[in-house]
């Protein structure tokens, strides 16, 4: 049941029409650079401002990005990226605004334009950048700030205002609703699958996402195989099925917190104690880390990824796997948003030592791993397929370093990105989710 | 009044109250501005132990990187400790410390002071030379980034030239040592000098930030 290249291309075609017939709200650049800098000042708190009081422009940032190392383009550089935030501050927040502000220039249209392929072409937020800077500055929160004043300004790429106006305005991602998701769980029940939908109260509600329905059923299927040997009531639900944020990657607040929202009420009024986050690392931290702030407060249930959930239940003796590696070797990328943003690093690992898999670690990994090149929704930029690739290349030398069979991940978006990046090079190694290698090995 | 007495007098005076008062003002604006509690819950416990944590691993590169950015890294921590053992172990300066705090400590041989400083400006020169060069460096640089480097290396220089008695005669260049010295009190709180106030809660905060997560940063 493994992904065809039909099933890849189809996706692909559908991605590559996301910027057609696409109509683009009209505003002044005045305009622009007025909602730019009010998200700014809204989004700036106080651990950003000692972030940008700190930094000493001594550019080793640039040595972490996937982006600069894969091109050489200084432009890349992280601290580059984040320039207009860090004058805006300087002119109109710091401490020394007064001093500053006859000499630092003001914010221009032109230049959020300019800034555009920077911040969402060329960097994926996967905050390798982070874990670089002497200073402990977190160049990744600046990125997420620019996303926000650009996308306030109206300035998203066609493809990711497409996918953020469509969730903000009919609640779908790639056209799948509530009608999608019951014919492919249908689908998936002819195969012997059950997913139960809106069962109500439940202890336990999975969420998946647009790309696994599209893409990824084989996954969808395996976290039902997983749940059904678990001793919850749990449940899909068809009005918040979907742990997507594409708000929260475009940078349109009020799509994020609508999806967050939707999934947190629904959630609630089904008395669930545990959500559980598909494959998906920004959905993550959408739900995980971003989610009680946006809401202002907790929600009443915890919130687990599907390879924390996992490894869990193994531990806890609920779920038994069958230890068959057959000299099977692995290689695990490290989605950055379960990975170097989350902690979600072990698990993962735990659970492919209960399948008796080797684990053969890139040079670069955990908190050092390199971005699959494609996260963030960059992979669904069509301009910057090129760059993407010669991103994509660092990951294939790293792979392909380990000699492992094969690489495993656990996030969609990482294994679209992979997978692409593998069919446009060449490159024939299968890349697999984790939790299709657990439904495939679950002891009796 | 002279001009040793203006850099030994009111100048000094006057770029001592722009220090203290621009470097409070700042630290006061940045570390109070907007504080916001993280209301999710934590993976993991221990923020203050995270933050404190990586207070330290952050003074020496992650060895995944370290190969990348050894030159810069290391060459930072030589010309800052050189600078320290300029200022702090050369005997007119503990004299002058002396008659500030009413106590002194050993001094290091002239010799050793002039060979550290002399290699401390060459180093500066160096980064200077590589900031205005490195397409990275050249790109991301403003005027703070050259301002802050010339107020470094100015009283080095200065020093050198009085010590050695080059160029104007004794009285003259000591009195442009002060006032270069004066320049970088001033400068201080208004540029990127402020790291050394700041570098701490920053690497505290991206500790405890982290480590809530569960993720040693």
């Amino acid at each position: 049941m493994n992904t065809s290249r039909d099933t890849l291309r189809d996706f692909r075609e559908k991605m590559g029409r996301l910027g057609e017939n696409f109509a683009r709200e009209v505003v002044a650049d005045d305009e622009r650079v007025r909602r730019a800098k009010t998200t700014f000042t809204s989004k700036l708190d106080g651990r950003m401002a000692v972030d940008l009081e700190t930094c000493i422009h001594c550019g080793m940032c640039a040595e972490a990005c996937h982006f600069y190392e894969a091109t050489g383009d200084e432009s890349y550089a992280p601290v580059r990226k984040v320039e207009p935030l860090r004058r805006f501050y300087r002119r109109e927040l710091s401490p020394l605004r007064w001093f500053f502000r006859p000499f630092t220039r003001d914010l221009t249209a032109n230049e959020l334009r300019e800034w555009q392929p920077l911040v969402y072409d060329a960097c994926t937020g996967c905050g390798r950048c982070d874990m670089m800077c002497p200073m402990g500055i977190s160049i990744s929160r600046m990125i997420r700030v620019m996303r926000d004043g650009l996308a306030s300004a109206g300035l998203v790429p066609d493809e990711l205002q497409a996918l953020d106006n469509e969730q903000r305005d009919k609640g779908t991602v790639f056209g799948v609703g509530a009608e999608e998701l019951r014919q492919c769980l249908a689908d998936l029940a002819q195969q012997g699958v059950e997913i139960p939908l809106d069962r109500q109260p439940a202890d336990v509600v999975v969420l998946t996402t647009a790309v696994e329905v599209l893409m990824f059923k084989e996954t969808l299927a395996a976290t039902g195989k997983i749940m059904s040997r678990l001793p919850y009531s749990w449940t899909m639900l068809s009005n918040a099925f979907d742990a997507s944020n594409l708000g929260m990657l475009s940078g349109d607040g009020a799509t994020q917190k609508k999806a967050t929202a939707a999934i947190v009420d629904a959630a609630r009024t089904c008395g669930a104690k545990t959500v559980v986050v598909p494959e998906t690392g920004h959905a993550y931290q959408a739900l995980r880390w971003e989610g009680p702030n946006e809401l202002g407060e907790a929600p009443p249930f915890e919130v687990l990824a599907l390879s924390e959930f996992i490894a869990r239940e193994t531990e806890s003796g609920h779920l038994k796997l069958k230890k068959q590696g057959n000299g099977a070797s692995v290689t695990y990328h490290d989605p950055c948003r379960l990975g170097r943003q989350s902690g979600v690093y072990d698990e993962p690992r735990q659970v492919l030592g209960d399948l008796g898999i080797e684990i053969r670690e890139a040079d670069s990994n955990r908190r050092e791993n390199y971005c699959c090149g494609g996260g963030c929704a960059e992979y669904v930029i069509q301009r910057s397929a090129p760059l993407r690739q010669k991103a994509f290349e660092i990951k294939r030398r790293e792979f392909d370093g380990t000699d492992a069979d094969a690489v495993v991940t656990s996030c969609a978006n990482c294994r679209v990105n992979l997978m692409i990046g593998a069919a446009d090079s060449g490159w024939d190694r299968q890349v697999e989710g984790l939790a299709e290698l657990v439904a495939a090995n679950l002891a009796d | 009044m002279t001009l040793l007495d203006f850099a030994r007098g009111p100048a000094l005076q006057w770029s001592l109250i722009i220090f203290l008062v621009g470097v409070m003002w700042r630290l006061v604006g940045s570390l109070f501005y907007m504080a916001r509690r993280d209301l999710a819950r934590p993976r993991h416990e221990g923020s203050i132990r995270d933050g404190l944590g990586t207070i330290a691993t952050r003074s020496l590169p992650a060895p995944q990187f370290e190969k990348r950015i050894r030159f810069q890294h290391y060459s930072g921590y030589a010309w800052h400790i050189g600078l320290f053992i300029c200022v702090l172990f050369f005997a007119p300066h503990i004299l002058f410390f002396e008659s500030v705090l009413g106590f002194g400590w050993p001094n290091l041989p002239n010799g050793i002071i002039l060979v550290t400083a002399a290699i401390t400006l060459a180093l500066l020169i160096a980064l200077l030379i590589r900031r205005a060069t490195n397409p990275v460096l050249r790109i991301i640089s403003n005027a703070d980034d050259y301002i802050s480097m010339a107020v470094v290396i100015l009283p080095l220089l200065t020093g050198i030239l009085a010590f050695a008695h080059i160029g104007a005669r004794y009285e003259t260049m000591l009195a442009l040592h002060f006032l270069s010295v004066e320049s970088l009190f001033i400068w201080f709180p208004f540029g990127k000098l402020m790291h050394t106030a700041l570098v701490l809660p920053s690497r505290f905060q991206a500790g405890a930030m982290y480590g809530r997560r569960g993720v040693k940063a």
